[in-house]
């Protein structure tokens, strides 16, 4: 538990949790949500990305040591195009980018009623 | 963890607008935010401050081909150092840090609250230069 919630002024606590609440059921953050809840419980989409995320290591690892062969670029090619195909995992990536690109939005409004940059300010604690 | 939201209730753009709204209002009736402000239009007043901060940041404009190059010569980079001290010892300036520094972890507190509930970093995703 962050120890400086205790610190918040009741006010804006309040406030931060409505505002939370409200993002959350804003229609970018429900869609990429509900995309990462069906990729979560979509087995072969997870399979799809624990084999990418292997091959993409070993294709790391056998990079550094100069041992990349054509068939691991062809491997690698393969894996990524599944992935690519695969309407659950790139619908999660897509409305992963819109949500991102979303909360700045939200951002630029709260920093301009302030007067500063809000997440500036806010720094990066949380990254 | 997984966040668990009821889908049904979307919020519309004037819902969210509101809510931002709300939250900017509330962050700017903390403590934290008054004494911000107030203590940085009081910075901008202090002559004795004013005259400490320009000094250090001529200097440093000075040296600042010679900084990049990291190669100050040791006097000179005294003497910066000491105009530095100068105006961090300013009571108006500390006093304005040590506000700026307590808005900075309201700030954050916040942020991570916004980032844990709807599962993205609010400060990574609006990092420096976004806005």
């Amino acid at each position: 538990m962050n120890t400086n919630i205790t610190k918040i002024p009741p006010g804006f606590l309040a406030a931060t949790k409505a505002l939370a609440e409200t993002l959350l059921h804003s229609e970018p953050m429900l869609a990429y949500h509900q995309a990462k809840t069906h990729l979560k419980r979509d087995a072969e989409a997870s399979t799809f990305l624990e084999r990418l995320s292997t091959a993409q290591n070993e294709f790391r690892a056998r990079q550094s040591n100069g041992l990349v062969t054509q068939a691991d670029i062809d491997h690698l090619r393969v894996l990524q195009s599944e992935v690519q195909a695969n309407k659950i995992i790139m619908l999660f990536v897509e409305t992963e980018q819109a949500a991102i690109a979303y909360l700045p939005e939200v951002n630029k409004e709260i920093s301009h009623l302030l007067g500063f940059d809000f997440a500036g300010m806010a720094g990066p604690s949380s990254c | 963890m997984e966040t668990i939201i009821n889908e049904l209730e979307i919020a519309s753009p004037s819902v969210v607008r509101q809510a931002t709204r709300d939250f900017a209002a509330a962050l700017s009736e903390t403590p934290q935010f008054k004494d911000y402000e107030e203590l940085s239009i009081q910075l901008r007043g202090d002559t004795t401050a004013q005259k400490a901060i320009q000094a250090y940041q001529e200097k440093q404009r000075s040296l600042q081909t010679l900084l990049m190059l990291q190669a100050v010569p040791s006097q000179e980079q005294a003497e910066l150092e000491r105009l530095r001290q100068d105006f961090l010892a300013q009571p108006g300036v500390k006093a304005f840090l040590k506000a700026q520094e307590e808005l900075i972890v309201l700030c954050q507190t916040a942020s991570d609250l916004l980032g844990q509930h709807i599962g993205l970093s609010f400060t990574a995703v609006c990092g420096s230069g976004c806005c």
